[in-house]
């Protein structure tokens, strides 16, 4: 990895600046930009259903686009816009105070069990959280039966399913966690200096939070907006699952105009213009807020009124100790509750999945009135899973000791030693997993063990590269800045702004063209070892927003450090490579890591892209279980998400083990996973 | 090809199996029931209803029952919930000696985007389970690959009259995998009117069942009860005909529907319609599951689509470049063996096709609840009539994605 670095140090005069973020440049270009660009090429087409790309260039025009502003369609935009509004919204009005109290009201301890219990629903699968939420709201289901019963509700009980409301409570509840990351660690980055200052120059509670605290935690607010409402607007798995016909969104009718209509120019044309419509409504967004600090800040005589009076208020409040309305605080109390409600709400499917996992009727959203562990049984085959489990637990004995050993008999480093447990996990786990039929044999149903295996596969190849490519765009755009930064930026940008059915569908239609392109086109069409094409498209299809998101970490983690320690290393004659992988890699390592973390949980729960680009041999979990959606899902898949959350909790305690050991606090580990 | 079809059981044998039946007999047949569904031919699962998967029972009389064994992975991409687990999982793994994985789509049209983005060669599915009609579009581009033929000699157990289809007269590059047809299924507490036929449907859809009434989500099945309500043949090509049914479908239709759900079981069992058009398999179901959430299976009818409806039958092809091609035929051979076409039956509630089946199921799986919705008399499927796909499929599909949006909106 070093030898491209290397070079790029050695012709430092004639090398351009962008070198080492040329995988990058040409990954985007071959794998986002030309592919989107057929996009827009298709969407000025005809249909032509004959052929096997059912597009016709023959008559190019503006016809699709005009088609998409017929009434109907239009009201599916609007309606989509408005949910994932609404719900950007509420995950703020609802993850603000969270964040708040997590922040500012809890000794550290619980600043990490707060974070890490509402990061851990994000790691069940994303279906089957959205699956699990037909099981309280079902019209026949326990939770309406007791409503019912108490008579709160009418008889014919809830009627939440298959309505916009289901879509946008359950789309509030997906995305929660995307909002109340970035916002803690915002907030959990204020000088708390700055608001006792605040307070010392008589400004009340509420002054002090919209005049101090607010505008300070800007940021992680934009960035939580953006890290929702985006995926919201192209978001079509919880619409398919939950909306019915009356919770329609735009995502799910485009992607129905790829595979069920066969349609792609009308397909595109929408797809383009929902870009367009997500671009302007950050615009209006960002307008919003700029006009808002605008007259903030600048003095005209309302502005400088309320601020007085507010000013005044809270003063002569203070003074006069009115501001309580209680002897006791109440806010820490009401913000705990708060935080507690928030926290069983993210749980509550969660806890449904495992539960009906034990189901023992046909279907997984159904409680049959009876437990069954059939489910359970039949995925682990008896005799062969105490053998797989005897021999994990041998290795990993067996590393145990011989750490122990090594600790008292060599001098080898006891940082070094520390890393043995997990490592020894991890080849355990391969040695088990990779090697012996262990999925064969316990996973005996439905191909559910491959679909877990080629998901593992699928996001640690995708996280390989998004880390090697992000990894070193970080690096240049920190160190190298110069004209192409802009460029290049703008470009990442767009990969995470573009809604996934986007990418899903410029890939889908893109990879049958590059198959037949020599040599780039092998590994597509033909794979490699024991990789078929479909497993090097899903690198490919999940590599482009994990790379942005490594790319964006890597970058802030760098911006903040002074390039002297690089420099002094050179000074004191360090080649080029050596003081990369002395000084510069050690420095982005925890960037690294989260940003891998980050990349790998995204492309384990990856269903939109993948779901259009993989193939035989290579579907993934998600794939597998939004294939399952459109019948009945049996409760094995209930026991698939669970194994697969276990399995990436491991891996997420693996990461904050290694963080922790290198030195970082919980508020630092949260930075480095929100990725800021 | 319609009239070819003829009665598979006799009246008599339908009434043994009728739902009503089943329904009194209680727990005991309904927990047997979702052993049955659950898990199929596991060894776990009942003797009587699997025996015949474990090889235990036989079928009396002529039959042929070749297995070539095979090795290596097998793919299969066919809908979701279509074939017993163990017949695409552990059994046929013992008995063939291949590897099965199984991926799952939602519509015809879903499969040959999925086959076409692979250029038609490298999708890596070796069987593929599409609808008759959308044979002869494959066959052109290309997606389907020829049988050979002498690899499936256990072809001689299909009943002529499922095979010979127009869409490949001498079953060149399909068998039939099961067929069945439409009606809906209603709540009877929430639906006092008696519902038969198709305007009964539309009616109650727009009037007592309004917003609580689900469709099938599949472009020919949502425009079929307009046609068949007001006496068009549903294969119509006239415009006129199309403009009319597009009028209704979208502007009158679409605002009371609730759901575009072609495997509404689940979903009904939960409460969410009271209305709801389904294949007659997946209604079948539907009185398990109903059953499993703690409602009365006896408050919901079953009507076969009056007074004309659907006839669909599902076929088993190869996929061009299938990566293991010997194995696919050894498969698709096996299943066609009495025993496993049956166990298959038990699972999803369709006619395989089978020669002399009233004798097989009476053997084999004498237990079957709802015969009579698998098994159809000689007069009703007269009026069944399959898809042709001509000019009109890309306007069916226009005035559903329409509908869609109309609906949403």
């Amino acid at each position: 990895m070093t030898a491209p670095v290397a070079t790029s140090h050695r012709k430092r005069l004639r090398a351009p600046k962008f070198a080492l973020a040329l995988p990058s440049i040409i990954w985007y270009l071959l794998f986002f930009a030309v592919p989107i660009a057929f996009i827009v090429v298709y969407s000025f087409a005809a249909k032509d259903g004959s052929k096997l790309i059912p597009v016709d260039y023959g008559h190019l025009s503006g016809a699709n686009y005009s088609n998409v502003f017929d009434e109907t369609f239009f009201k599916v935009f609007k309606s989509t816009l408005r949910i994932s509004t609404i719900a950007t919204i509420g995950c703020l009005v609802i993850g603000l105070p969270v964040a708040y109290f997590a922040a500012f009201k809890v000794p550290e301890k619980w600043k990490a069990i707060i974070l890490a219990l509402v990061v851990v629903p994000s790691f069940t699968s994303f279906l089957i959280r959205t699956v699990a939420w037909r099981i309280p709201l079902a019209p026949n289901g326990f939770f309406s039966k007791w409503l019912v019963d108490m008579g709160w509700i009418g008889t014919q009980g809830i009627q939440i399913l298959e309505t916009p409301l289901a879509v946008q409570v359950a789309i509030i509840y997906n995305y929660l966690g995307f909002m109340i990351l970035p916002l803690f660690v915002a907030l959990d980055r204020i000088d708390i200096r700055m608001r006792e200052a605040s307070k010392d120059l008589g400004a009340g509670r509420v002054a002090t939070f919209f005049g101090v605290t607010l505008p300070l935690a800007g940021p992680g607010i934009i960035a939580g907006v953006l890290l929702t409402f985006i995926p919201m607007c192209g978001d079509y798995v919880t619409a398919t699952v939950l909306g019915g016909a009356k919770g329609n969104m735009i995502g799910s009718m485009i992607a129905s105009q790829f595979s069920g209509a066969q349609n792609w120019p009308l397909g595109s044309a929408m797809a383009i213009l929902m870009i367009g419509a997500v671009l302007l409504s950050m615009i209006v967004g960002a307008g919003i807020v700029w006009l808002i600090t605008w007259v903030l800040k600048h003095p005209t005589s309302i502005s400088t009124r309320i601020k007085h009076l507010f000013h005044e208020r809270s003063v002569s409040r203070t003074r006069e100790g009115k501001a309580r309305l209680f002897n006791f605080d109440v806010l820490p109390i009401a913000l705990s509750a708060w935080t507690v409600l928030v926290l069983v709400f993210l749980f509550i499917p969660i806890l449904l999945v495992v539960f009906h996992s034990f189901n023992g009727g046909s279907s997984f959203t159904i409680w049959s009135g009876n437990a069954g562990v059939k489910w359970w049984d039949e995925l682990f085959d008896g005799s062969v899973a105490w053998a797989v489990l005897a021999r994990f637990t041998a290795l990993f004995v067996i590393a145990v000791v011989a750490r122990t050993v090594l600790m008292r008999t060599t001098k080898i480093s006891r940082r070094l030693l520390n890393w043995s447990g997990p490592v020894a996990f991890l080849l355990a786990f391969v040695i088990n997993g990779m090697s012996t039929n262990w999925y064969e044999t316990v996973f005996d149903f439905a191909s559910i063990g491959d679909a877990i295996r080629n998901s593992f596969i699928a996001a640690f190849g995708a996280t390989i590269l998004a880390v090697v490519l992000g990894g070193f765009a970080g690096v240049a755009l920190a160190r190298r800045p110069g004209v192409w930064t802009k460029v290049f930026m703008a470009t990442v940008f767009l990969i995470l702004v573009t809604p996934e059915i986007m990418d899903a569908i410029a890939l889908a239609t893109w990879f049958p063209r590059v198959a037949d392109f020599p040599v780039i086109g092998y590994p597509f069409k033909h794979g490699w070892g024991p990789f078929n094409g479909g497993m090097n498209k899903l690198w490919v299809g999940q590599s482009l927003y994990a790379s942005a998101v490594v790319t964006l970490i890597v970058r802030a983690r760098l911006a903040g450090l002074d390039e002297a320690l690089e420099e002094a290393a050179a000074d004191l004659g360090a080649p080029p490579a050596r003081a990369f992988r002395q000084i510069t890699l050690p420095l982005i390592s925890s960037a690294l890591i989260a940003g891998g973390l980050l990349s790998f949980t995204l492309c384990l729960d990856n269903a939109v892209i993948s779901t259009l680009i993989s193939e035989a041999g290579s579907t993934t979990f998600p794939v597998a279980l939004l294939g399952a959606t459109r019948s009945t899902i049996k409760p094995f898949w209930g026991v698939g998400a669970v194994i697969l959350f276990c399995v990436t909790l491991g891996a997420l305690w693996f990461v904050t083990v290694v963080l922790r050991r290198s030195g970082s606090s919980s508020s630092e580990i949260a930075a480095t996973l929100a990725g800021s | 090809m319609t009239q070819e079809l003829r009665i598979l059981a006799p009246d008599s044998f339908r009434e043994k199996l009728n739902r009503r039946a089943f329904i009194k007999a209680g727990t005991a047949t309904a927990g047997m029931a979702v052993v049955l569904m659950a898990c199929g031919g596991s060894d776990s699962a009942s003797p009587d209803t699997t025996a015949a998967a474990g090889g235990a029972k036989e079928a009396s009389g002529d039959w042929s029952r070749v297995i070539n064994k095979s090795s290596g992975t097998l793919a299969m991409y066919t809908w979701g919930d279509y074939d017993d687990p163990a017949l695409v999982g552990s059994f046929a793994e013992s008995s063939l000696g291949v590897k099965m994985k199984v991926d799952y789509f939602g519509s015809n049209e879903d499969l040959i985007t999925k086959l076409s983005a692979g250029g038609g060669k490298s999708s890596g599915f070796d069987i593929v389970v599409p609808t008759g009609p959308y044979i002869v579009q494959m066959i052109q581009k290309g997606l389907i690959e020829k049988f050979d033929k002498a690899l499936l000699p256990n072809m001689v157990n299909v009943d002529p009259a499922f095979l010979s289809q127009s869409w490949d007269k001498n079953n060149e590059y399909s068998v039939c995998k099961n067929w069945g047809t439409t009606g809906f299924f209603y709540d009877t507490t929430k639906i006092k009117k008696e519902l038969n036929t198709w305007q009964d449907f539309l009616d109650a859809c727009m009037g007592e069942a309004s917003g609580q009434c689900s469709v099938i989500d599949a472009a020919p099945n949502y425009a079929g009860p307009y046609f068949w309500a007001n006496g068009i043949d549903w294969n119509t090509e006239d415009k006129a005909s199309l403009d009319a049914a597009e009028k209704f479908l979208v502007d009158e239709l679409a605002p009371h529907i609730k759901a575009f759900d072609s495997y509404p079981s689940t979903k009904l069992a939960e409460g969410a319609y009271t209305l709801a058009m389904a294949w007659n398999g997946d209604a079948r179901q539907a009185y398990v599951r109903i059953k499993d959430a703690g409602g009365t299976p006896e408050n919901w009818r079953w009507v076969l689509g009056a007074p004309d409806t659907e006839l669909f039958m599902d076929t088993f092809c190869i996929a061009a470049g299938s990566p293991n091609i010997e194995a696919a035929h050894s498969w698709i051979n096996w299943i066609l063996i009495p025993e496993n076409s049956v166990t298959d039956l038990s699972y999803h509630g369709y006619n395989t096709g089978m020669k002399n089946m009233e004798q097989l199921i009476s053997e084999l799986a004498p237990d079957l609840v709802d015969g009579d919705m698998i098994f159809f008399k000689p007069e009703e499927v007269k009026t069944m009539h399959t898809q042709i796909l001509n000019t009109s499929i890309d306007r069916l599909v226009d005035i559903l994605n329409k509908a869609k949006a109309k609906a949403g909106a």
